[in-house]
Order: C-alpha cells, then sequence, then structure tokens
C-alpha cells in the first residue's frame, strides 16, 4: 500500500460526479476525508429551499458503524447514556456517550433494526471505542462510512418530494421511525431524521444506487422546490433548531487537550439524555452519577435572544459587572424567526438561575473595519425553530 | 436481604489471610472463599524457595506472627569451580570478593551502600499506601510530596544519582562497577528474578531497588527461607484465623460479585450459593478481579483497556526434583549446599536467556535459583526456580515440558556432574499450571510486573491504586496492589487499613 499521504486526494463521495455538477461556486471541505462542497450557489438561497421546498444534503461522510451480535441490544445501552433497553425495532434515537469521566465524547444517533443489528452514525471517528468497550460483550463491530452512502432530504415539501420517488405512505413514518424500501430496484432505508429541526428524511443505501437516487429524487423534487444544500446552510438551519455540533458547542473528551474543556452531558444540555437509574451500567455512569448528586456541574449551554440584528459570532458574554461568563458558540440571525440567535456556554449560575442582565460583546464587520457592538440577552430556549410540521403524522403532502 | 458477615475475602493467599485475621481482630465478621481445596494460594506448593522476612508492621498487626526465619547466603556458581558465597556482611563479603578483585571488593560495598540507601529512601514510602493522584487531596499530595523530599534529602550529589538510575538497566550500572562477570550475574539474576526483563531492559534497576526495599534494604542480606518450609507459614496463618474465627470455606469459587445500586454486596459460588456481606475483599489478581468479579459489563471502556494492558506474563517456573541422594556440586562443601544456589554466571549468559522468552519462546539454557532440601536426610530434594520459562510459550508447555525439564537438568549437571543418577521424581510448574490451578492471570508471582508503569500509585491500575476498585464495596488486597508480591504481607495489611479507614 502506498503510505504516502502527501499526495493522496480527498476521498470522493459516491454522489460525487452529482454534486461537483451541481456546484455553482466550486467550494468545497474536507468533511471527515471526504471533499465536499459547502455552498452550491448562495447560502442564503439554499437555506430557503430548505425552509421552504426541499433540500438535499450528501451524508455520506458521517461516520457509520454497524453493530452485529447476540449482546448488541445490551452493548449500546451500555455504551450510551440514554436506556435503550425498551427501543423498538426499525427506530431511531439520538444519543450521546461519555468517557469514564462523564465526560461527553460526542453525540449521534442509533439506528436500531433488531436485537443483533444496530447502526450508529456519528462526527467523531470511534471504532476504536467501539471495538475496546465491546470486550466481554458478543458484538462484532464494522466501519460502515465507506460503504453506505447517505442523503438527507429535508424540507417541508421532503415527504412529497420521496413520494414520488417511489416512498409509498412515508407520510405514515413517525418522527424517529424507519422504514426498508425497495425503489427502483435498489434497497433503500428511509428514517424520518435530520439536523435542519423540520419535517425530513435521511436515506441510506448502496454506493452503488447513489447516482441513481440522486437523479431520481431531484426529477421528484422537480416541481417541489428542491435544491441541493451545503453545510453552510445546514450550520444555519442547526443553529435554528438548536442542535448541537460536537467540537463547535463543546469539545469532544477524546479531542480535547486541556481537561477543563471537556464537558458532561449537563454541561451541554444533554442531562435529559442521561438515563442514571438505567439498570444496568453504561459507561461514565459513576461520574455522571456524583455529578448529579453533588451538583458540580460548572457550565450550562443555552440560547441566548440577542438585541439588535448582528449576529454575535464568538462572542464573549458578560454580567452587569462586566465579567466574562461564557462564550457565544454559534450564532446567526434567524431569516425565518426574524430574531437574533445565539447557542452560547455560560458558567453557572448564569444560564441556570441568572438568566438576565447578561450582554454580549459583538464585533461587527463593516468593510474592514469593526463595529463594537454592547448587546443585552435573554436566556431562552435553545430551541429556536420548530413547526408543528416537524413532528405531524401523516406529514405534510403538497402537489 | 441481610449482611451475614461483615466482610468476605476472595481467596485465601496469604494476603488474603492477612487482611481477613486484620479485620477479624477489629471485631469484623469475617468469610474466606478460597476455590482451592488448601488455603495458601502460591505458598501452597512453595512455588517460591526464597522470601523476604515479615515486616514487623504486619505481624505486630495480627498480634505477633510466630514463624521463624533462617538467613541464607547466596552462592553464584560457577562451571570452573569459582563459586562466590555472599552472606550479607559487608566484611565477610569484601574478604570474598576480594580474592576475586580487590577493585570489585571496595566497588561492592559502595554500590552495596549506594543501593541501600536509595532503598530506605522508598522504605516507607513501600509500607503504606500510595498515594492516589486522581484524587486531588492534601494528603495524598503530601505523601508524594514526602517521598520526594525522602529522596531530596539524600543530598543532591545523591539525587542526581537516583534520578540518572531510576530508568537504568541492571547491566550498565554493574559493567560500570565491577570487572568479575559472576558477581555482575548474581547481582543481576535478583534484578531480573520474576520480572519480564532482561539485564540490559531499562527499569531492571528499579526492579532490584523495590527488591530491596522488602529485603532489609540489603541485597543479600535479605533472603530466608521460612523454617519448616512454606507450609509451616499457611498454617501457623491457619491457627491465628482459627483464633480470630475467621471463618474458610474452601473449595468455593466465586463466579462473580453481587451489586446492587452499583455497590457490592456480597458473591455468587460457582455452585449457586449466594453469600451476602457489607465489604468484598478480592485476593485474587487485578485482571481476574476486574474482569470477572466485577463483570467487564460494569466496567468503563477506559478501565478495561488499563486492565487489559495491564502486564502479567508469568516468567518462572519451578521445578522439583525429588532425590535418593545429595548429589556432588563440584567444589562446594556444606555450607555453601546450604546456601541459595544461583547458576546465572554472566550478564551475556542471561541476557542470552533472555531473548527467546522477548517473542514467548523458551532458552534452553535458562537461569536458576535452587534451593536443596533435607541435605541430612535419606530423601533430600532440589527445589528450582527456572526464569524465563515463559508463559504461554510458542512451542506450547504440552510438548516441550520433558525436554524442557531435561534441558534445565542438563545445565545442572554442569554444577552437578552426577545430578542424573541421584534424581527418583521431577515435577515442574510452568506458568500455565500457575494461571490454570491457582487462579492467576498469565501465572504471574506478583500478580504483575514489578514496573514503572505498575508501581506506587499506578499499581495495578491508576484510579484503583489504593486496595479500591471502581466498584464501591469492592476491595483487593493481593501482589497486584502496592508494593507487589513477594510474601510480605504488606497488600493485605494496608488493604484492611484501606477498609477500616472506609467503615
Amino acid at each position: 500500500m502506498n503510505r504516502d499521504l502527501r499526495f493522496t486526494a480527498l476521498k470522493k463521495t459516491p454522489f460525487h460526479s452529482r454534486t461537483s455538477l451541481a456546484s455553482r461556486t466550486n467550494k468545497y471541505y474536507n468533511w471527515n476525508g471526504f471533499t465536499v462542497p459547502t455552498e452550491y450557489s448562495t447560502t442564503e438561497l439554499e437555506y430557503t429551499a430548505a425552509r421552504n421546498g426541499t433540500s438535499v444534503m450528501d451524508l455520506t461522510p458521517m461516520c457509520k458503524y454497524m453493530i452485529y451480535g447476540s449482546d448488541a441490544n445490551r452493548f449500546v445501552d451500555y455504551l450510551v447514556t440514554r436506556d435503550l433497553s425498551q427501543m423498538e425495532d426499525n427506530t431511531v434515537a439520538y444519543i450521546i456517550w461519555c468517557n469514564e469521566d462523564g465526560k461527553v465524547m460526542d453525540d449521534g444517533t442509533i439506528f436500531k433494526f433488531s436485537n443483533t443489528k444496530f447502526m450508529l452514525c456519528c462526527a467523531v471517528k470511534i471504532y476504536n471505542w467501539l471495538h475496546d468497550s465491546a470486550e466481554g460483550f458478543d458484538v462484532s463491530c464494522e466501519d460502515a462510512t465507506d460503504t453506505t452512502a447517505a442523503l438527507a432530504i429535508q424540507g417541508p415539501t421532503s415527504c412529497s418530494t420521496l413520494k414520488n420517488y417511489g416512498a409509498d405512505d412515508l407520510e405514515l413514518l413517525k418522527p424517529f421511525g424507519m422504514k426498508q424500501y425497495n425503489i427502483n430496484g435498489y434497497d433503500v432505508l428511509i428514517s424520518r431524521t435530520g439536523f435542519t429541526g423540520d419535517l425530513g428524511y435521511e436515506l441510506w443505501t448502496d454506493p452503488a444506487n447513489a447516482e441513481n437516487m440522486w437523479d431520481s429524487i431531484m426529477e421528484a423534487g422537480k416541481e417541489l422546490k428542491i435544491r441541493p444544500f451545503g453545510m453552510h446552510a445546514l450550520e444555519m438551519t442547526r443553529i435554528e433548531a438548536g442542535f448541537i455540533q460536537t467540537n463547535t458547542d463543546f469539545m469532544a473528551a477524546e479531542d480535547s487537550l486541556r481537561p477543563v474543556r471537556m464537558r458532561s452531558p449537563y454541561e451541554i444540555g444533554m442531562g435529559w439524555l442521561v438515563h442514571l437509574n438505567k439498570e444496568s451500567y453504561f459507561v461514565g455512569k459513576r461520574a455522571l452519577k456524583k455529578e448529579k448528586e453533588t451538583g458540580n456541574s460548572e457550565r450550562c449551554l443555552v440560547g441566548l435572544d440577542i438585541d439588535g440584528d448582528k449576529p454575535a459570532v464568538g462572542s464573549v458574554i458578560y454580567n452587569e459587572k462586566k465579567e466574562d461568563i461564557g462564550i457565544v458558540t454559534a450564532a446567526m440571525w434567524s431569516p425565518t424567526m426574524k430574531r437574533n440567535v445565539a447557542l452560547a456556554s455560560l458558567k453557572r449560575p448564569y444560564g441556570i438561575k441568572i438568566k438576565e442582565n447578561i450582554f454580549a460583546e459583538i464585533y461587527h464587520p463593516e468593510e474592514l473595519e469593526y463595529k463594537k457592538i454592547w448587546a443585552k440577552c435573554k436566556v431562552v430556549k435553545r430551541q429556536f425553530f420548530s413547526p408543528e410540521r416537524r413532528n405531524k403524522v401523516p406529514a405534510d403532502l403538497y402537489e | 436481604m441481610s449482611d451475614n458477615y461483615d466482610v468476605i475475602v476472595i481467596g485465601a493467599g496469604h494476603n488474603g489471610l492477612v487482611c481477613a485475621n486484620i479485620l477479624a481482630k477489629k471485631n469484623r465478621k469475617v468469610l474466606i472463599c478460597e476455590a482451592r481445596e488448601n488455603c495458601g494460594g502460591l505458598l501452597e506448593e512453595s512455588i517460591t524457595n526464597f522470601v523476604p522476612q515479615i515486616p514487623l508492621s504486619v505481624s505486630s498487626s495480627l498480634g505477633g506472627l510466630p514463624v521463624k526465619y533462617k538467613a541464607k547466603s547466596s552462592i553464584a556458581l560457577s562451571e570452573s569451580g569459582q563459586h562466590i558465597r555472599l552472606v550479607g556482611n559487608q566484611h565477610i563479603d569484601h574478604k570474598v570478593i576480594s580474592g576475586f578483585s580487590s577493585k570489585d571488593a571496595d566497588r561492592y560495598v559502595e554500590f552495596h551502600d549506594k543501593m541501600s540507601s536509595f532503598s530506605k529512601a522508598l522504605g516507607s514510602f513501600m509500607m503504606a499506601s500510595p498515594p492516589r493522584i486522581m484524587n486531588n487531596t492534601f494528603s495524598d499530595y503530601f505523601k508524594l510530596f514526602k517521598l520526594g523530599m525522602n529522596v531530596r534529602m539524600l543530598g543532591k550529589k545523591k539525587f542526581n544519582e537516583f534520578a540518572r538510575m531510576i530508568g537504568l538497566n541492571i547491566a550498565d550500572e554493574l559493567e560500570d562497577n565491577f570487572e568479575n562477570t559472576l558477581l555482575q550475574g548474581l547481582i543481576a539474576h535478583d534484578a531480573v528474578l520474576g520480572s519480564n526483563l532482561g539485564p540490559r531492559s531499562p527499569g531492571s534497576l528499579i526492579n532490584l531497588l523495590f527488591r530491596m526495599a522488602t529485603h532489609d534494604n540489603s541485597i543479600f542480606g535479605g533472603i530466608y527461607e521460612i523454617d519448616g518450609g512454606s507450609k509451616a507459614f499457611v498454617d501457623t496463618l491457619l491457627d491465628i484465623s482459627n483464633k480470630n474465627k475467621v471463618e474458610i470455606k474452601t473449595s468455593s469459587s466465586v463466579k462473580r460479585c453481587i451489586t446492587e445500586n452499583d455497590k457490592a454486596v456480597g458473591v455468587e459460588l460457582h455452585n449457586g450459593e449466594k453469600i451476602y456481606a457489607k465489604k468484598i475483599i478480592s485476593n485474587a489478581d487485578p485482571r481476574s478481579t476486574y474482569f470477572s468479579l466485577l463483570g467487564t459489563e460494569n466496567l468503563d471502556t477506559d478501565v478495561k483497556r488499563r486492565i487489559k494492558h495491564h502486564r502479567s506474563k508469568g516468567k518462572v517456573a519451578k521445578l522439583s526434583l525429588s532425590l535418593n541422594k545429595q548429589p556432588e556440586f563440584i567444589n562446594c562443601d556444606k555450607d555453601d549446599l546450604e546456601s541459595r544456589m544461583v547458576i546465572a554466571p554472566s550478564i551475556d549468559y542471561i541476557e542470552e536467556a533472555f531473548n527467546p522468552s522477548k517473542f514467548d519462546k523458551l532458552s534452553m539454557e535458562p537461569i536458576l535459583e535452587m534451593k536443596l532440601k533435607n541435605s541430612d536426610q535419606s530423601n533430600p530434594a532440589l527445589d528450582i526456580q527456572v526464569q524465563y520459562a515463559s508463559y504461554g510459550a510458542q512451542e506450547g508447555w504440552g510438548n516441550i515440558k520433558d525436554n524442557y525439564v531435561d534441558a534445565v537438568i542438563k545445565l545442572i549437571e554442569k554444577y552437578a556432574p552426577d545430578i542424573q543418577s541421584c534424581i527418583e521424581t521431577k515435577a515442574i510448574v510452568t506458568p500455565d499450571d500457575i494461571e490454570k490451578n491457582f487462579h492467576v492471570t498469565g501465572g504471574h508471582w506478583h500478580h504483575g510486573e514489578i514496573q514503572i508503569d505498575q508501581l506506587f500509585m499506578l499499581r495495578p491500575i491508576p484510579g484503583a491504586s489504593q486496595y479500591r476498585t471502581h466498584l464501591d464495596g469492592l476491595y483487593m488486597c493481593g501482589a497486584g496492589t502496592h508494593p507487589g508480591g513477594g510474601l510480605t504481607g504488606i497488600p493485605g495489611r494496608n488493604a484492611a487499613q484501606a477498609i477500616l479507614e472506609d467503615a
């Protein structure tokens, strides 16, 4: 094998022939070793499609792991903080997992096919972690990142688009449900999941079917305002939805060099995913139990509603005495909500007990000059955008 | 659920017995579950021949331990008959070595003094429970500070010397000091004995220091034989147990630790019987304790990793030869035969013997430590420690055992030409046998290598170094904990103290 990586190109996803044709800007970035567009045309246009029509995103670079074996159910329950012992077949669950100190390593989704077969999707590579955690369990783990093509189809008209594509009765699929289809002669797994906080689906298939899938869906959505969208537009939608992103809103425990940067689930608003009363042990349980009992969580991750219309990107947050109490991890002007919103990591008790008199120092760039703005913030629910159609069953259909 | 006992000790090795008795003396109701028919663990078949004396602190916490020791001298056998016998007295040893090299004799005294002062600096640290750096408590930092001070108080020059020597290999140090290869071989033998190191492996020097710290701070003065053999030792401990009303259940192999709300509350035996107690103490090795008793499904991934990486491949086999008459060792008088006899004629010889063991293979010319028993009676016996008899040897112990025994005897023949004609029976206990028969992972004497990555607060693994495991209510008292094996009872006593502190 040629071990000289200096001249090794980034991998292309199975959709590359299509995404590269769709790109009008030639803007790409490295996502987990794959080259994928950050933007096809303009981010604003793509964002608008996601909120008003159908948006299509190449998800293939996501880390995907298959977990097989007679202990698979017990193993995933041990791996993550959430109680998955009663999880039903053909459903998906949002999960986080921690290290022994109860610090979050990553978040992701787990797909249950049966008690003996699961798929785990996440941002950070964890094959070694899975392998070492599996000691003592009858399971085998397999990295399926390169062998599974994945596409996110999101937006209000996404269900109609996919029905046109051939996914019959898709409107009946519940949120976090999944269903196996055979469309155009190949198998496609469709799950009602996504990262935009809107009605949306994710499609999983063999890479060989990728191009046909892309072409057929683009055709199916022709009249439904379909448009490919890149990472920048996704970033906008996920902030509106209040979803957190590893290594943006918090440092993955295994990636942070400084122990003080590691965050427990309680410190990133994920306490609801920690089931300490779960009967069996899970990784980090002892540490999390201690943290819960002593209440010594130091930070919190909150939503901020900020005065004015200048996004508080990277802003430092202060109290009324101008003491530094935290930092904005993600911020934007939300076109849909017409609000200036942000996610911020604050030092407790700010954000938990003290929600008023919090200020952001915003540096707004104006043609090579910075305008410094002192903006008042209000701590609000992190989920800024959550339309009714997101969880509606049957899902909305459009002609 | 009722607490039938205050404490259940899993395993009746000597540390388990020591721990159980100290707790029983403090009015705890103690039960020992032993998997084997007999108590004593590795002591039972005299796996080790020569031992340090039980420290005063241990015997006094047992209310005295009436065990008699016989001090032993050490003799390095030479094929030429020019043996070196050292007794641990500097004047006598100086005289003996002068017969070979007057330079070596002076250097020996210097070397001995230097090593003794270092091992003394480690001394108090060896007897107490090590600090737990993950705890961030003042007393733990103070302990660490005290060790640092102990070493620093040796003076700047010695401190520098100590720092230089910590990671050093014993061969370099010996070659810098001595010209007699037999003397080099003898000291190097003691540095690598029971470990997975050769004389040229980094860290072999600290192994010697550690050994000295439990052996009266002396290289050859701290070697003893228990009067009446290890059976006498076990019997004494059992007598005391009887007096202290420690219950012992033999042939009761524990399957797992019963947990409730993530706390150890009892044990389940392999026959299905469940016994409950407030505290559970494991005398088993760390890997068995964590993977079998605690169970992999109750461990964090990071802990699993540490336990999996815990090094515990045994390298010593025990060969017992029963003889019909006393063999004639070349140029050895009665005192010589009473001594601990070592066949490790040079550093290079030991290193050659070590080389195959790096690949889990066996050397047909291993290093030997021998003890002649009942020399004045009609049924003498020769007990032999065979070093670098690798655990899980590639050749397969099942196939090669007989050849290996023959090779060892052939080696002894060079020093005692008539040994073949004296042998009645021969029996070997390999590290694989130790693992199987005594339930010690890897068949390692010390339940884990005595190496810098597995010492002090890193022994057996970070986060479990103060005799407490990751599970509340489950403790460890075996050789796998600080300060390690070697028939001192210190781990057992320290564990008992940790339990009393928590109560």
